[in-house]
């Protein structure tokens, strides 16, 4: 703790001192209100189903999209030093780049807890809101999802730090991130899915959007379908064939973070600062 | 060991950049109580022979070291070494304060610091203001603010005199002569000689990575030639006078006047009146600095 303390204590004034953070925060808010909200009054409309535990899916679905949030941050945040050239003075006043690379992923983490956090508070409120007091079932799906949520946010502002370090160019790592996360993993999945090889498609779940999703998604679909029909609920809401369990999942996508720290350590210590 | 001396030695240094050599088997040596200026035309490899003694840039052989340790190897390097490398190194919407607070965090010193250095850089009242709005002059100052932080030994800086007006460029040089005379280290470079002229002891000229000259500012100014400039209605008359009198370097100046080397203004007009030749105008030549630095880059390219 000695040893990255001041950089963990630079990096939170790093984060406070500029927009970013809240500026990601309001869509955040934002989905989190609109996607609850239209979530429970689907769930009125389908008469009876008041005793199905809509509002868990409703969330999971919730905090899929925070995670991208999350990543997004990391990514923008991280390599931000690079575009803005502030990486020279963090280098030097830090004595050693790894305790900045330690910072940036830590930032990213807590960012990610910060919106999964305020996306599970804001949507539950927007969820009970659109269903009617009272009437809040599946707390056990909600606090599962909640927690594990949180896990997948924090992974993914990591992640996405690593990224935004690895590349060092902001325009350049976001693109990358985005067009990954929103076409290239569906893309990638689908191939894998349909490519007639059942090996293949088993590992669709492993790919990083996938595990997250498969993460999340896990409590609420237990939830509704019950654990018989768990797996395929899952299958259908994350695109994947024979998802793990959640913690499986959460492994997995903590995997995925783990190596791209490693890369961006290995990259970053080499890269020639001019 | 950290021998805590405040020098800066540099060893065969060389970068290569691809097919570009940014710096080709450089040595040199920096020492504490002075300042020493790092002079070299543009690409010379000055911005990227620092930024290799401060760890940033990695050597493709050689070394460069501080306190006789390579800069990874300092136990608080923040704190040793102060650095101004680039003006431009700031987030545009954070205020002057908050990066220099960022840095007070890193380096681990009080707070309290960052307002002294504020003060002593001149910036305490904008420093509330985002960056984004400054002038280079005053982002250069925030980058001294910075590199002063940590109370260093060493100082290093790259063309700190950008976008400084007359009026800062004369504190910043009596800010470092200052510095320099506590005992603590001073680099800083420069491409214009004209520029560090007046602030510096020692001199390193660097060209296309290779060092041409390292040396007492004086001795440099001693190597030159100074001459007396004559005018005179009949030079031809003179010039072979002074041949006579054993003075052989001597040139005839676009404009008519003879310049003669090697001897004083005294002798000159000895020799002409002496001769019986008139003379209208005895001028001696100022050693001109900028002159010789071109000249020993010129000689470093042949
Ligand atoms: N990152 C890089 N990639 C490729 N070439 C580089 C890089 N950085 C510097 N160079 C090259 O190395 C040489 C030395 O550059 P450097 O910036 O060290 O010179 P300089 O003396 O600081 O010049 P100036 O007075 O213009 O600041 C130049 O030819 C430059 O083009
Ligand atoms: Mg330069």
């Amino acid at each position: 703790m000695s040893v990255v303390g001041p950089a963990l204590r630079a990096e939170w004034r790093r984060v406070v001192s500029t927009r970013l953070w809240w500026a990601l925060l309001i869509p955040v808010v934002a989905l989190a209100v609109l996607v609850n909200l239209f979530g429970s009054l689907l769930g009125e409309g389908l008469g009876d189903a008041g005793d199905l535990p809509v509002l868990p899916a409703s969330i999971a679905f919730t905090l899929t999209l925070t995670a991208v949030f999350a990543a997004v941050y990391g990514t923008v945040a991280a390599a931000g030093e690079f575009r803005h050239r502030t990486v020279t003075t963090a280098y030097l006043t830090a004595g050693g780049r790894g305790r900045v690379l330690v910072g940036k992923l830590v930032a990213g983490g807590c960012v990610g807890v910060l919106y999964a956090v305020v996306a599970v508070t804001t949507g539950v409120v927007a969820g009970v809101l659109g269903q009617g007091a009272g009437r809040v079932p599946g707390t056990g799906a909600l606090v599962g999802v909640a927690v594990v949520g949180v896990a997948v946010a924090a992974l993914w502002g990591v992640l996405g730090a690593a990224v935004g370090v690895l590349l060092a160019n902001q325009v350049g790592a976001l693109v990358v991130l985005l067009v990954y996360l929103q076409v290239g993993e569906l893309v990638l999945a689908a191939v894998m899915n349909n490519s007639g090889s059942a090996a293949l498609a088993r590992l669709t779940p492993y790919l990083p959007g996938n595990a997250g999703d498969v993460a999340i998604y896990d409590f609420p679909a237990r939830a509704l379908a019950g654990p018989d029909l768990a797996d395929q609920v899952v299958e259908q809401l994350a695109g994947v064939t024979a998802p793990p369990p959640w913690w499986g999942a959460l492994s997995v996508l903590a995997g995925w973070a783990a190596l791209a720290a490693v890369l961006a350590w290995t990259v970053a210590d080499r890269r020639d600062v001019t | 060991m950290d021998d805590g001396s405040g020098r800066i030695t540099v060893h065969d240094l060389t970068k290569q950049f691809g097919s570009v050599s940014a710096v080709a088997g450089l040595d040199l040596t920096v020492e504490p109580g002075g300042v020493t200026g790092f002079l070299g035309p543009n690409g010379s490899g000055k911005t990227t022979t620092l930024r290799m003694i401060l760890g940033l840039v990695t050597p493709t052989s050689g070394e460069a070291r501080i306190n006789g340790m390579r800069y990874a190897e300092l136990d608080a390097p923040g704190r040793v070494v102060g650095a101004v490398l680039e003006a431009q190194g700031f987030h545009p919407a954070r205020s002057g304060r908050a990066h220099l607070r960022v840095a007070a965090a890193a380096l681990g010193v009080p707070d309290r610091r960052v307002d002294e250095v504020l003060g002593l850089v001149g910036l305490a009242d904008p420093a509330g203001r985002a960056v984004g709005g400054w002038s280079l002059g005053m982002k250069q100052r925030l980058a001294l603010a910075t590199a002063l932080l940590g109370d260093p030994r060493v100082l290093v800086l790259d063309e700190p005199a950008n976008g400084l007006d007359p009026e800062g460029i004369a504190w910043l040089r009596e800010f470092l002569r200052g510095f320099a005379r506590q005992g603590r280290t001073v680099l800083v470079s420069s491409h214009l000689l004209a520029e560090v002229e007046q602030g510096v002891d020692h001199l390193v000229v660097i060209d296309a990575g290779r060092c041409v000259y390292q040396g007492r500012l004086e001795r440099l100014r001693g190597t030159g030639q100074a001459r007396v400039l004559v005018r005179c209605p009949d030079p031809l008359r003179l010039a072979q006078a002074l041949a006579a009198a054993g003075v052989v370097e001597i040139d005839t100046l676009h404009d008519g006047r003879l310049g003669v080397a090697g001897v004083d203004a005294a002798r000159v007009g000895d020799v002409a009146l002496a001769a019986g030749v008139a003379v209208h105008g005895l001028v001696e030549e100022r050693v001109d600095l900028e002159q010789m630095f071109l000249q020993l880059v010129s000689e470093g390219r042949r």
